[in-house]
């Protein structure tokens, strides 16, 4: 039996899928009578299934090697295709997290999306999303990861897209789609210009390849580019974030979902990619760049926001910055860990403000407070969130960025720095967000708020739990770093780093020295973290105006000369018909004196040659 | 007196035909070029046989039927011209302009 299981672990992601294809009858448009609920009903059933199926593999591939099947898809004239699959512990525990997730994401759904009738698209496309980052985690083929990372692309437009007849949808889900579609065009570049060097897009046999490769440092290093920017994409990193941003107008479970899992599939195919980029210095370079410059932006932009999802949403790309740095610093298993706690520490996040949101209407933090009280379940949630997220002993944070600052300490201090620095900031950014949520006294938006219903606290309190159980769990199955082995500085400056951002976010939001709402000294700055950078001004003065520019012009050229060629030809025709008919002048000797000029042209023409030469000599 | 003699009048007379065919107003003075290039004609066909074909003057029978084709074709125009005229009060060959474009 556990074998069978083990065999057929790829049915994972077909049990998304089917139940996915399944709750599409319920649209609107098809199934009138029933309502919408059983689309949900069918993808929860679905995704338990693909849950369970997972979470009993799992032991079953514990220590053993990884298991590798390949379905040929394609063969051409030489190339083949084939769907590889790496069945491994790390891959089916992926899948068993995202399975987890958007179980709970579904259930907590259920209780979101009551007031609504779009159940069967939104469940149809959490569907399709388990199924591509389940088959994500299974896949073993750097072109396969590609599709599927295209085909979640499209998914994001259509569910960030869900309400779309509000217009910051439109163009929120327009940016998504388009931000993430530039990274995977680069990534696209990535993947066929691997191809010739590596001749393999099997991610074991490119590591393999690059462990003994020797290329041309120049071409590497562009390769590597570009394989970075699919993921700067995916991963909402800088200058490629501002999508996460606008995607924050999608319902909140699909934000669960995204905060957790998606975004973390463009840093999965990083941290496939590993070996590779390890051929570029200058590749591993710029992702550490990448990463510490969105880290530390993402986190500081995070503290200046009033909304309560895009507080989040600049945090997430703050730890997906966090995890491009360790796998810049080939950190592979620190950026898996970071993964999962982030995953597990956003999803709780998110849940908890979703709950907030859904009772208290605004989004607005700054109309929110005082709900401690009355909202325990979700104030302890949220609480249990900002600890595992930041390095806060003994939650799962802490041994992620533990082992990611020990890692570095040796190597490059000053990255440590970074990390430590965005741990308080990120501490910071969650405690004025907690402070001024839950804590104060009722404004007028938060003055009767109860508790959500048992669909949104369930799944909410059975993530807490996973949350608190995550180190035990790890501790369990070895996963954690030795104490003996960690170095005891960085886990000190880590716990006083978060210790001193939530204490002096606490002192600051929950004391009444200082007048609310916060004027920070320079005004300026506080406009440009509030206003992320002015991204979407840079976007529309940078990119947008040059691609808007030369389309307009290309679009004139195409209208004034390629068209104007055409129609003049045709002009031309018809002014020269308008003309030459006057040659018909009615006058018969007209006619009469045209035929002899005919003639006798033809008849000149015909004697040139006998006279032709004499009377060229004679003219000239 | 040689041959060309004869072809270059029997030409000079064509071409005042022809400059009178094209550049007359008069319908009447039109038949009239034309019966000066018929002229013309025949004074070549008697040009070459005198010169050419002494024996059988086979020009000469051609003249004969030129001149009596000539005859019933300067008859038939002169019909025309008639008919025309009693339709449109005018043999001014410009009004005669209104089969054009």
């Amino acid at each position: 039996m556990a074998h069978f299981l083990l065999e057929s672990v790829w049915l994972v992601p077909c049990y998304a899928l089917i139940g996915g294809l399944l709750a599409l009858p319920w649209s609107p448009g098809i199934i009138r009578r029933t309502g919408p609920r059983p689309a949900g009903y069918i993808n929860l059933v679905m995704t338990f299934f693909a849950f369970v199926h997972a979470a009993v593999v799992l032991p079953a591939t514990w220590n053993q090697p990884p298991y590798e099947i390949s379905i040929p898809w394609v063969s051409t004239a030489g190339l083949n295709l084939s769907i590889d699959l790496e069945i491994s512990s790390l891959s089916v525990g992926a899948m068993v997290v995202i399975a987890g997730l958007n179980l709970l994401a579904q259930i907590f759904a259920v209780g979101y999306m009551e007031m609504d009738w779009g159940w069967a698209r939104f469940y149809s496309l959490l569907g399709l999303f388990e199924a591509g980052l389940c088959a994500l985690a299974l896949c073993n083929s750097l072109f396969f990861s590609y599709i599927i990372l295209e085909v979640l692309t499209l998914g994001t437009y259509l569910l960030v897209g869900l309400w779309f007849s509000q217009p910051l949808v439109v163009t929120g889900a327009r940016d998504a789609f388009l931000t993430k579609r530039v990274g995977d065009l680069f990534l696209l570049m990535g993947v066929l210009g691997l191809f010739p060097l590596a001749g393999t897009w099997n991610y074991t046999e490119l590591a393999e390849w690059a462990a003994s490769a020797n290329v041309n440092p120049t071409l590497i290093t562009l390769v590597c580019l570009a394989l970075i920017a699919g993921p700067m994409g995916k991963c909402a990193q800088f200058p490629l974030h501002l999508w996460l941003d606008e995607a924050m107008e999608g319902p909140v479970p699909s934000t669960i979902l995204r905060n957790s899992v998606v975004v973390a599939s463009g840093a999965w195919v990083l941290i496939k990619l590993q070996p590779v980029f390890s051929l570029s210095p200058i590749a591993s370079s710029v992702m550490v760049a990448i990463g510490a410059v969105t880290a530390v932006g993402g986190s500081l932009i995070a503290i200046a926001q009033i909304d309560i999802k895009r507080c989040l949403s600049y945090s997430v790309s703050t730890y997906m910055g966090l995890v491009f740095i360790a796998v810049g610093t080939q950190q592979n298993e620190a950026a898996l860990l970071l993964v999962l706690t982030h995953a597990l520490a956003a999803a709780l996040l998110v849940m908890s403000t979703g709950a907030i949101i859904w009772n208290s209407i605004t989004q607005d933090i700054t109309l929110l407070g005082g709900l401690w009280s009355r909202r325990p379940v979700s104030g302890i949630a949220y609480v249990v969130g900002i600890l595992a997220l930041i390095g806060f002993p003994p939650l799962g944070g802490f041994w992620a960025l533990l082992k990611l600052a020990s890692g570095l300490w040796e190597t490059q201090p000053w990255l440590v720095g970074v990390v430590v620095a965005v741990n308080a900031l990120t501490a910071f950014s969650l405690t004025r967000e907690f402070s001024l949520i839950f804590g104060g006294k009722p404004k007028q938006m938060s003055d009767r708020s109860p508790e959500v219903s048992w669909q949104m606290s369930l799944p909410m309190i059975i993530l807490l739990a996973f949350t608190l159980h995550l180190p035990l769990v790890l501790q369990s199955l070895s996963l954690l770093p030795s104490w003996a082995t960690l170095n005891k500085d960085v886990a000190l400056l880590l716990i006083w780093s978060s210790v001193f951002g939530c204490s002096i976010s606490s002192v600051i939001y929950l004391g009444n020295v200082i007048p609310k709402p916060i004027r920070f000294p320079i005004k300026p700055l506080q406009d440009l973290l509030a206003y992320d950078f002015y991204t979407p001004k840079l976007y529309r003065m940078s990119i947008v105006l040059g691609v808007d520019l030369i389309s307009k012009l290309a679009d004139m050229i195409d209208r004034l000369i390629f068209d104007g060629i055409v129609n003049l030809v045709g002009l031309i025709s018809i002014l020269s018909g308008e003309g030459l008919k006057y040659s018909t002048s009615g006058q018969t000797q007209f006619y009469a004196f045209t035929v002899l000029l005919g003639v006798g042209v033809l008849g000149m023409l015909v004697s040139w040659q006998y006279w032709g030469v004499q009377f060229l000599d004679l003219m000239f | 007196m040689p041959i060309q003699y004869f072809l270059l009048l029997a030409a000079a007379l064509f071409c005042i035909g022809i400059y009178g065919l094209i550049t007359s107003r008069n319908a009447v003075r039109v038949l009239m070029s034309i019966e000066l290039l018929l002229n013309a004609v025949n004074l070549n066909l008697m040009a070459f046989s005198n010169f050419l074909d002494s024996t059988e003057i086979k020009g000469q029978v051609f003249t004969v039927f030129v001149i009596t084709v000539a005859a019933a074709e300067a008859a038939v125009g002169l019909a025309i011209v008639l008919a025309i005229y009693r339709n449109r009060d005018t043999v001014d060959m410009e009004q005669f302009n209104l089969l054009k474009w």
